[in-house]
This record gives C-alpha cells, sequence and structure tokens, in this order.
C-alpha cells in the first residue's frame, strides 16, 4: 500500500492510519516533491506544473520498489495525482482510495467545485502571508544546518513547512488543475472516501467523483472536515479495510 | 541621612495589587487578547467577550460554529490542510495567520497560537487559542510581498529579454529569430498566441502609390487556423499592423474591432480571445512590420486561469515596455540577418554568374546554349527559367525548366496554350516589343488574370504559385533576340533588385553567345543548302544499261567536295559520261566543281567527241576564271552496239570488268584541265563494252591513300573489282568501296559503274 499525503503537511498525515495495515501489507510513505523531508532541489518547477509530474513520481516509486498490485491511498489532492499514476501505469495498481478527492475546487457552468476563482486568489494569499514568516526568518536556520536535523523539527509548525514558492506552485497546481475529464478512464476498484462537513471536498464534489468512475464505491465517513486521516483514523482505517476486504 | 526609600516594582501600590489580584474571569473577558476553546471538530465552546467584540458577533452567536466557518475561504482552506492536522500531530501551532470573518462580513486578520488539549490516551479534547489583531502587520506584510512580486515579475522580464537577446544574436536567418520570438514572446507576457508579420518589401524599394504595403506571416505559435485566417486577412487589409512605428497597442475585443473587422471579431470571441497586442518592429525608424500577441483564453500550462473571464485582455504597463523593447531586437535582429543573407546572396550571385559565363564559353548552338543555360539557373537562380528566341517562325522556345519535376508538366501545357496566342500584357511579351527588363515583384491574382487567356489557363498558372517574375530581352547590336523569364515560387520568395541585376547581366551574356551561335549556324546552313545544289543529280535510267553512282565526301571539311560524275542521255545511241576531280576537297573546289559541270553540260548540246570536250574546256579556262585545276574523263557510250569512246585530262584510267576480270583501259591521258594548253588534241580510245561487262569510271580518292601510292591502289582496285565477280554496278561499286574506302577518307571519293545489259 502506498499512501500519498495532499496539499499541506507530510506523511506524518498517515501516522495514526498507514501502522493499521503494516501487518498485513507492505507500506510505503513518501513526501512529494517540495514537502516535508523531500530533497527541495530534486523541485523542477516545468515537471511539477502540473499534476502529471507528481503522478510520475509515484510510477517511479512503484517502479524502483518493484511493487505490484498496489493499493494507493491517496489524501486529497493526491487522489487526483493517484487517478493519472494509474493512467499512467495501469499494470501497477491493484487498487485506489480516494481521500476527500476533488477533480476540479473552482465551480464551472453546471460543475459545483465548491470555489469560485476569487476564493482561489484569497487561498494563495493566506498561504502567502503564512510562509512570509517562515522564508523570511526559519529558511536560513534549515537551510544553513543540514547537519542539525534537531533545529528544524523544533520550528514552529513544522510538519507543514516548506518552502514557500514550491508551496504557492504546488497550492496553484492543486487547486487549478481540472481533472474531470480523467476520471472515466479509471481501470481498478476504487474507493471514494466523503467527510461530513468538508469545506474542501464538498459532499456534492464526492458524489460527482463517485459517478464518474466507473464502479467505484462511495464510502460517507462520520468524520468532519478534510483530514479522516488524523481526525477520525479509525474510522478511516475501517472503511479502507472494507473496501479491500470486499 | 534618612533617605525616604523609593518604592519599588517590587511593592505596587495598594490600588495596583488590587487590580491584580482581580478576578481571572474578568481578565478572561477583557483580555487584550481574543480567547477560544474550541471541540477537536472546530465547535467553539468558550469564547471571550474581545474575541467577540473584535468580531461584531455576540457568544451565541459563536458557540457551537465551527472555527472553521468563522474564517475567510483561503482561512478555511489553511485551517483544513495546516492548522488543524499540525495540532493534531504536534499539538500546537504559532503564529498562523487567519482572517476571521467579522458580523459585517469585513475580515479581521488575525494571528492564532492554539493548543490541543489531550485526555491521558492522547486523545484530543479541547483546543484552546489565543487571538492578536494583526491588521497593521499584515497591511505590512501585504506591502512587502507585493513589493517582492514586483521584483520577481521585473526580473522575470528582464530575464526574458535577456534570453530573448541572447537567442536573437544566435539566429542566422529571419525565419530562425521570427521562430525565437513567437515563442519566447508568448511566454514572456503569457499570451495565448503570436505571429510575426513583415513587410514584403524591403527598404528603398520605391512604393509608386500610398495603399498598404504587402505584409507576409513569418511565423506564428498558438493561434488556430480560423483565427490565423483572419488575422491574415486583416494584415493584408492593413489593419492595425502596418501602422508605422508608434507604441504597443492593445485592441479589446470590442465594438471598435467588431465594426472594422467583424470577421476577426468574431473568430477571436469563438477561440475565447479578450485582446490583440500590435508590437511594432522597427529597425533604426524603419518600420519593418509588427508582432501580434492574442491574450485571454487559456494558457499551455493546462490550469485553470485565475482570472475571470472578460478580466484577460489587459497587459500591465511594464509588460507593454517589455514587449515595445523586443519589438526594436527583433527588427534589429531582422536587419542584421538581412544583410548576412543578403551578403551570402551576393556571393552566391557571383558564383552564379562566373558558372554561367563558364558555361557559355563552352556551348554549342543556339539550342544548345539555351538548354544549358535553363539548367542552371534552376534552380540557383530561379525556380522556372523559360528562354524564347525570336526566329523568322516567331518566337520559339528552345528551353523550359521548372525545380519541381512534377510542375514540368504544367509549364509544358502552359506553354501550349500561350505560345500561340501570346497577349500583349504577358510581362516576354513586354519585354520584348518594349525592350526593357519586365520586372512583376509580386504575382497577383490580378496580374495572372489579365497575363492568362481563359479561366483554364489561370488555373494552370495559379498552380505554379509564383511570387514574381522577371522578363529580360536578350538584346545585341541593337538587335532582340529573344527574351529570358525567370520566376520564382513563393518557397523561395520575390525576387530582390539584385537577383533581376544578375538576370540582366545573364541576358547580355546569353545574348551575346546566342548572337554567335545563330550567326554560325546561319552560315552553316546556307553552306549546307549551296553544298546540296553542287551534289551530283542521281543519274537518270538509261534503256540497255545498268547505272550505279556513289559518291563519298572526304571525312573533314565540306559536305561537298570538287569530285563529280555525270550521265547523260544524248540520243538513243549515245549517252555522255563523266567523271571528274577539281583539286582540293573544299568549298571553292565544289564551287569549282559545280562550274565545271555547268560547262560541261553546255558543250554536250552539240554532241562532241571526248577529246573534243577536253579540248574545248582546255580553251575556254582561262576564260572561265576556274581557280583550281582539275582532272577529268569523258566518254561516250552506244547503250545498242557497246561502241566506247573515252579520252582523258591527266586522269585515272577506267577499269573494265568482264567474266571475273579487270583490267586498266590504256587511255593515254593528256594534260590537266587548267593546265597550259596543248597543241595536241587529248588522244581518244574507243572499244567495244561487251554485253554483260562493266565499266568503272573513278576519282583518285578511291585510290590514291595517305599511306599508299597510286600503283598500289590501282592494283587493289583491279583485286577487288575482279574479286566482286558480279554484273551487277550497285554490288560492284559496294564491294569496291568497302575494301578501298574503309575508314578515314582525306579525298572525296566519285564512283560511277556501267554495266551493258546483255
Amino acid at each position: 500500500m502506498v499512501f500519498a499525503h495532499g496539499f499541506g503537511c507530510d506523511q506524518e498525515m498517515w501516522r495514526f492510519v498507514a501502522p493499521e495495515f503494516a501487518v498485513d501489507h507492505r507500506v510505503v510513505l513518501f513526501d512529494h516533491v517540495g514537502s516535508g523531508q523531500s530533497d527541495l532541489s530534486a523541485y523542477d518547477p516545468e515537471k511539477y506544473g502540473s499534476l502529471d509530474g507528481y503522478a510520475a513520481d509515484v510510477v517511479e516509486i512503484c517502479r524502483e520498489l518493484d511493487l505490484r498490485d498496489v493499493v494507493f491511498v491517496g489524501h486529497s489532492v493526491s487522489a487526483m495525482i493517484g487517478v493519472l499514476a494509474v493512467q499512467q501505469a495501469p499494470e501497477l495498481f491493484g487498487a485506489l482510495v480516494m481521500v476527500g478527492p476533488s477533480p476540479r475546487y473552482v465551480d464551472d457552468g453546471d460543475y459545483t467545485g465548491g470555489f469560485s476563482r476569487a476564493d482561489i486568489a484569497g487561498l494563495l494569499e493566506q498561504l502567502d502571508s503564512n510562509h512570509l514568516g517562515w522564508s523570511a526568518a526559519m529558511a536560513p536556520v534549515i537551510m544553513g544546518n543540514p547537519e542539525r536535523p534537531e533545529l528544524a523539527a523544533e520550528l514552529t509548525n513544522s510538519f507543514c513547512r516548506t518552502d514557500p514558492d514550491i508551496a504557492r506552485q504546488f497550492a496553484r497546481v492543486t487547486f487549478l488543475s481540472d481533472n474531470r475529464a480523467d476520471l472515466p478512464g479509471i481501470s481498478v476498484p476504487t474507493l471514494v472516501l466523503q467527510c461530513t462537513a468538508d469545506a474542501i471536498a464538498p459532499e456534492v464534489v464526492g458524489r460527482y467523483v463517485h459517478e464518474h468512475v466507473p464502479g467505484s464505491v462511495f464510502t460517507q465517513l462520520a468524520a468532519t472536515g478534510h483530514c479522516p486521516n488524523l481526525s477520525a483514523p479509525e474510522e478511516t482505517a475501517a472503511a479502507i479495510r472494507a473496501f479491500l476486504s470486499w | 541621612m534618612d533617605q525616604p526609600r523609593p518604592t519599588g516594582p517590587s511593592e505596587p501600590p495598594a490600588a495596583l495589587s488590587r487590580l491584580l489580584e482581580d478576578d481571572p474571569a474578568d481578565l478572561y473577558e477583557n483580555a487584550p487578547c481574543g480567547y477560544f476553546s474550541a471541540l477537536p471538530d472546530g465547535r467553539v465552546v468558550k469564547v471571550n467577550r474581545t474575541f467577540c467584540e473584535w468580531t461584531g458577533r455576540g457568544s451565541g452567536d459563536l458557540l457551537g460554529t465551527r472555527l472553521q466557518d468563522l474564517l475567510s475561504v483561503g482561512g478555511q482552506v489553511f485551517y483544513e490542510t495546516h492548522l488543524a492536522p499540525l495540532l493534531r500531530m504536534q499539538g500546537a501551532v504559532r503564529e498562523v495567520a487567519l482572517d476571521v470573518v467579522r458580523a459585517d462580513g469585513t475580515l479581521l486578520p488575525c494571528l492564532v497560537n492554539a493548543v490541543e488539549v489531550r485526555d491521558e490516551t492522547g486523545a484530543p479534547v479541547l483546543v484552546r487559542a489565543t487571538v492578536f489583531e494583526a491588521t497593521a502587520r499584515r497591511t505590512y506584510e501585504r506591502a512587502l510581498l507585493a513589493a517582492q512580486r514586483a521584483a520577481a515579475e521585473s526580473e522575470a522580464r528582464s530575464r526574458a529579454l535577456q534570453q530573448v537577446v541572447s537567442e536573437l544574436a544566435a539566429a542566422v536567418s529571419v525565419r530562425d529569430v521570427a521562430e525565437v520570438i513567437v515563442a519566447r514572446i508568448r511566454q514572456a507576457v503569457g499570451a495565448t498566441g503570436a505571429g510575426l508579420w513583415l513587410s514584403a518589401e524591403r527598404r528603398g524599394s520605391p512604393r509608386r502609390d500610398r495603399s498598404v504595403p504587402p505584409v507576409e506571416l513569418v511565423a506564428v505559435d498558438g493561434i488556430a487556423a480560423e483565427l490565423l485566417r483572419e488575422m491574415e486577412a486583416a494584415a493584408a487589409g492593413g489593419a492595425e499592423l502596418v501602422r508605422s512605428g508608434g507604441g504597443v497597442h492593445t485592441v479589446p475585443l470590442g465594438a471598435g474591432l467588431r465594426a472594422v473587422w467583424p470577421g476577426l471579431a468574431a473568430a477571436m470571441e469563438d477561440a475565447g480571445q479578450e485582446a490583440l497586442v500590435v508590437v511594432p518592429v522597427d529597425a533604426d525608424a524603419v518600420h519593418l512590420g509588427a508582432l501580434l500577441l492574442l491574450l485571454g483564453g487559456a494558457g499551455d500550462s493546462g490550469l485553470i486561469d485565475l482570472s475571470e473571464p472578460g478580466q484577460r485582455g489587459t497587459l500591465p504597463a511594464a509588460d507593454a515596455d517589455l514587449l515595445w523593447t523586443i519589438g526594436r531586437q527583433t527588427g534589429q535582429a531582422i536587419e542584421r540577418v538581412r544583410l548576412y543573407e543578403e551578403t551570402a546572396r551576393q556571393a552566391a550571385r557571383s558564383t552564379f554568374l562566373l558558372d554561367a559565363a563558364r558555361m557559355l564559353a563552352s556551348a554549342g548552338g543556339v539550342t544548345d546554349t539555351a538548354e544549358r543555360l535553363a539548367e542552371l539557373a534552376v534552380p540557383r537562380l530561379a525556380d522556372l527559367c523559360v528562354i524564347d528566341l525570336a526566329t523568322e517562325q516567331g518566337l520559339t522556345r528552345p528551353a523550359v525548366r521548372h525545380a519541381d519535376p512534377a510542375q514540368r508538366a504544367v509549364v509544358d501545357e502552359l506553354r501550349e496554350r500561350h505560345l500561340p496566342n501570346r497577349g500583349a500584357a504577358h510581362p516576354s511579351v513586354q519585354a520584348m516589343t518594349e525592350n526593357r527588363t519586365v520586372w512583376i515583384r509580386q504575382v497577383t491574382d490580378e496580374f495572372l488574370a489579365g497575363a492568362t487567356g481563359d479561366q483554364h489557363h489561370l488555373e494552370l498558372a495559379r498552380t505554379l504559385r509564383l511570387a514574381s517574375l522577371v522578363a529580360v530581352p536578350l538584346t545585341t547590336g541593337g538587335r532582340t533576340l529573344g527574351v529570358l523569364t525567370l520566376g520564382a515560387d513563393r518557397r523561395r520568395g520575390r525576387f530582390t533588385s539584385a537577383d533581376v541585376e544578375v538576370a540582366e547581366q545573364l541576358a547580355l551574356q546569353v545574348a551575346q553567345v546566342v548572337d554567335k551561335a545563330q550567326r554560325l549556324e546561319l552560315e552553316t546552313l546556307t553552306s549546307h543548302t549551296l553544298q546540296a545544289n553542287l551534289l551530283p543529280p542521281a543519274p537518270p535510267p538509261v534503256p540497255g544499261l545498268a547505272v550505279a553512282v556513289r559518291y563519298l565526301a572526304a571525312s573533314q571539311g565540306a559536305d561537298v567536295g570538287g569530285d563529280f560524275y555525270d550521265v547523260v542521255p544524248l540520243a538513243e545511241d549515245q549517252v555522255a559520261l563523266a567523271v571528274g576531280d577539281v583539286v582540293g576537297h573544299d568549298i571553292t573546289a565544289a564551287a569549282v566543281m559545280g562550274q565545271l559541270r555547268s560547262v560541261y553540260r553546255a558543250l554536250l548540246a552539240d554532241r562532241p567527241t571526248p577529246s573534243a570536250v577536253i579540248g574545248r574546256l582546255q580553251a575556254g579556262w582561262p576564260l572561265l576564271g576556274m581557280q583550281r585545276m582539275a582532272t577529268a574523263l569523258f566518254a561516250t557510250l552506244d547503250p545498242r552496239t557497246g561502241q566506247l569512246r573515252v579520252a582523258s585530262a591527266g586522269h585515272p584510267p577506267p577499269v573494265l570488268v568482264a567474266g571475273g576480270q579487270a583490267r586498266l583501259l590504256d587511255v593515254r591521258p593528256s594534260r590537266m584541265l587548267g593546265a597550259p594548253a596543248s597543241t595536241v588534241p587529248a588522244a581518244e580510245w574507243a572499244e567495244v563494252l561487251a554485253p554483260g561487262a562493266t565499266l568503272l569510271l573513278y576519282t583518285d580518292g578511291l585510290v590514291e591513300s595517305r599511306t599508299a601510292d597510286l600503283d598500289a591502289g590501282l592494283a587493289r582496285l583491279l583485286a577487288a573489282a575482279a574479286r566482286a565477280g558480279t554484273s551487277d554496278p550497285d554490288a560492284l561499286c559496294d564491294r569496291v568501296l568497302d575494301e578501298l574506302a574503309r575508314g578515314d577518307r582525306a579525298d572525296d571519293v566519285a564512283l560511277l559503274a556501267i554495266t551493258r545489259l546483255p
């Protein structure tokens, strides 16, 4: 099982869920390039200018580790990265679990994504506000002391820190992509996990995904918010288990 | 020395002490920061008055509301993606910037610190948060960010400009420049498409009227075919594009554009484009053309455009400045590569003219010259080359070449249609009749319609896709010999004035060579015609005789030499025979021979004897003004009796072939004709030619050669004649010539064989 984190933090997002599956699966966790402990120098704005670049990394990880029949669990934007990875290398994947997926955040005609263009512009600005302090004050500390990782660990909000330019790009790619056309092509069993009162991926969007992925299973979680993997890890794990044994 | 002890901070006054011991509840409610507590899912369960006041919301309104629902949309997403996960993972967050929505809808910029309170199992129970107002700080931060972004954009622009400049420096053709510029300029300002149109006229080429100069599309990137067609139509029609100089113009998709270019406006609307930007491309104040950019629609990134539809047709002033600079750089690069290309073309032209001169020097006849020239001109100078030459029969086309073999059939068909029906509007005809170079700089459809006869003819002409034509008369010494017509198709582009100059120089060279070749051909033709008239005629049939003649000219020189034979039936009982050889085997010898034969024929009217013929010729020779001497053998033969009389003027003896035997007749020769006359008449030899016997008369070319003397030649002749063993004169001639006159002949040979039929 490969667990992929969404926009914001890193693989720690799966700390309460992944161990549940380690007993009977090979569990692979990773940080997307530009997030967590990844090598920031590997960040290529062109490659990561679209979700395809991230999906190519997933495929590469699976091939490098010689994984077969992979259950890909993608949270948030990683759900769509999973869709693209399955598209790129269908032979590697056995199942796809999408936690709080959205193929397009921006409303478009009859389609409801939950956000207007102005909302996304506000979000990008919000992110800039929160990264300003980091980039000005913290970057030199982290960048200058690679031999002392504890410095980084002590930093405020360390799990969700990253380079602000990368964060801005990742946010743009996350919130400005449109992967609706990719959904009908998914060829593996798929689970859509939908939270209650999720401001980022509302239920109508989860339903849309479920309707457009052929043969997908839709599970409504009682958990609220966008991160059931943190707020309701037992329920999340149980839903995935139920899907895998189904 | 008692000094009053100052009251130190360690001992607060009583009133202050009372305040400091205030009710903790009051401290909570009225603290200088907002306080609230929320359940792990965000629902607010306790909130202080300060927070209520700041947000303009009552506590009843706030309690039970989820924290995230109080935030701006951006804040909600940040809460979900960062704040909530961090609280769960590390138990606390500090200095998170969030905007809380006040009751009146305005935003309260805050900094939030929060801790997660957990139970003994580590499960989250409560979130406690403090909220600090950060309006001033956030204003400052925004200004800082804006400045950072402006700096980054300015750096990006200068990087884009540097990149354009360095790539332009590497360009070696106008096409290179154009391709670099359309690709880079799109990236530089985020345009959806770009195209470069350049004026088709070069600097210095005068324009007679003030109409729109022709423009052509040189490179394009990211513009759909339909829209491009409309843009091309507008460009050709003289839209903004051709405005000379000025700044960068943004033409929004609006009423103005719709009124002037409705097709273009409609195509832009269909393609989701919202504005056209026209960037002048100038070099040293000379307007070369313009770059056209399209704004609006989706870019290349595949990401959703954040600006609302309808808001994308504007260009920041800094981008307009960047475009203006790039336009200037493009203009300078185009001028540089054009100069480079022109220099290279100049060198190629010089080489071409040199090759043409070399080729013309070695050319043979007129047609050969024309064909080789056409071959040389295509494709080095032109894609189409037609050479017309004026002859007595009118214009002929000795050469037509086209660079594309597939087009040659078209050219041939055009030629078929065109030749008999040459309109005066045709440039080739104009060049001929007006004796001047006719240069059609740009071949337009109107031009083709005027220069062609009918619809099919026009269609044919169109398929050649000609861009330019030049027709140069071939003139020398005031005579127009023909016309050289060159065509350039659209791949090559139009002829420049330098190309026309080359065509004119070439035409001059060709005219001289053609003139020389035509003169030579005329002389040759005259000579051949005259010589053909001098050749002895075929002998007439004579009853009772079989006659065969052969005439072989010498290998070198004229077709006719000084040898002749003659057979003239004079009466039933008399046939006059003659064989002669004027000294030399050139055209003078031929002329003397002709004269001699005529005089001889005139003498025959009196039916003179052979020796009388010689006597009269000898007597008349000085009067006739013959420039050469001659040998000759004259005879009369009675076909009925075989009575034969022969007289010789210095001529080799005849051969008699009979019954498988061959012998020389012992005819005693008198002096050669033209030699100082002798008073003694020529001896006459008489014998009867037996039935079946053959008399063989010949000239010395048959028996004399460069390598053997006369006696050896005569012996070989007799042997050959004897071996022939035939009474057929034709077979005998063939056999004799086969054995004696093989290979190179230094002299002419005339042969006359007469067999008396049994």
